[in-house]
């Protein structure tokens, strides 16, 4: 079994991490649809319940897995010359990191 | 009849260029093909490759109107005025509507085209069931065109690394009979980022080939193929 993330590999974590995606905005909607909080302290105490911090952290984990290999594949199509494409890959790989950062700092300081 | 032809002598021209032409329609005139025959007496200097006439050769296949399609199979009479035809997307121009398929055949020579198997001959045929011969109905019928390949964004942007709808079918074809047994290899083969997953299932290939097949169906199946082998 190779360890990189390409071909069969990649092609599977992006349908994965799409139907997850796809669940979770379903149940997210519903969530709002169904019962709508009525204050912003409702709303907040449901989003950082447990449950549904794990289920919103996965989420964006889900969605910068699925942006990685979608956009990586892209720049592989259309950026042919190495130093420029690694150049491409590095920026989104700091740019993902730093949101994923950024997400994980808003959920989990929230919470303690 | 009014037609757009893409002509360019790279012994003569600089570049490529739109050449008119005006044609009476005869009767006999059923396909585009029967069409640029007779086109070709009244200018010589036409180069087109044309072989069966009849959607088997595969070599009269060129972009008409914007798709991809066999010249001798398309009705002449259904199409749009003036009738724009172009070599085949992508593909090196040797002149006129004639491409340079080198590439092409590298790709679907790369997937090994012939059934393997290390068990000694027996004395008459590998026999097969109707069952899986049914298997090998859609795939087999091939004729090497070019029409998907040459339609492909992926292969586009990627001729030398995607193998392409045409060979991918016929990676298919051989991973799916049961006399092969090379299964396995077959789909090591294709499991890298470019050979099989550069396919981005925009399904231009089985939109536009002339035999009804669909390359698309043959790669999703490979996918599937691979998924249930590395479980």
């Amino acid at each position: 079994m190779r360890r990189t993330v390409t071909g069969l590999r990649a092609w599977l974590l992006q349908r994965i991490s799409a139907i997850y995606m796809l669940l979770f905005i379903i149940f997210f909607l519903t969530h709002f649809l169904v019962e709508s909080p009525d204050s912003y302290q409702a709303w907040h105490g449901w989003m950082m319940s447990s449950g549904v911090s794990i289920a919103t952290l996965i989420f964006f984990a889900a969605l910068m897995l699925h942006v990685w290999v979608g956009v990586r594949d892209v720049l592989m199509d259309y950026i042919h010359p190495l130093a420029l494409r690694i150049f491409a890959l590095t920026l989104l790989g700091i740019g993902l990191v730093a949101i994923t950062a950024w997400v994980m700092r808003i959920l989990l300081m929230e919470h303690s | 009849m009014k037609l757009s032809i893409f002509r360019f002598n790279p012994e003569q021209d600089e570049k490529p260029y739109m050449q008119d032409y005006e044609i009476e329609l005869e009767t006999t005139d059923q396909m585009l093909l029967d069409v640029i025959v007779r086109l070709k007496v009244q200018d010589d200097t036409l180069t087109f490759r044309r072989s069966c006439r009849e959607g088997v050769c595969g070599s009269d296949a060129m972009n008409i109107n914007g798709r991809n399609g066999l010249a001798c199979i398309t009705p002449v009479r259904a199409l749009k005025e003036p009738i724009k035809l172009r070599p085949l997307p992508s593909f090196p121009v040797i002149r006129d509507l004639v491409v340079d398929m080198t590439q092409f055949f590298k790709q679907y020579h790369s997937i090994n085209p012939y059934l393997i198997n290390n068990e000694p001959a027996p004395e008459r045929e590998r026999l097969q069931s109707p069952e899986d011969r049914e298997k090998l109905n859609g795939l087999y019928e091939c004729i090497l065109c070019g029409c998907c390949t040459s339609q492909c964004p992926s292969s586009w942007w990627n001729p030398d690394k995607f193998v392409g709808p045409a060979g991918l079918l016929q990676a298919y074809r051989f991973i799916i009979d049961s006399r092969d047994q090379a299964t396995q290899e077959r789909l090591d083969d294709l499991n890298d980022p470019y050979r099989l997953f550069r396919c981005r299932t925009i399904m231009n290939c089985t939109e536009v080939c002339p035999k009804g097949l669909a390359p698309s169906r043959a790669i999703e199946k490979i996918r599937l193929m691979m998924i249930k082998e590395s479980l």
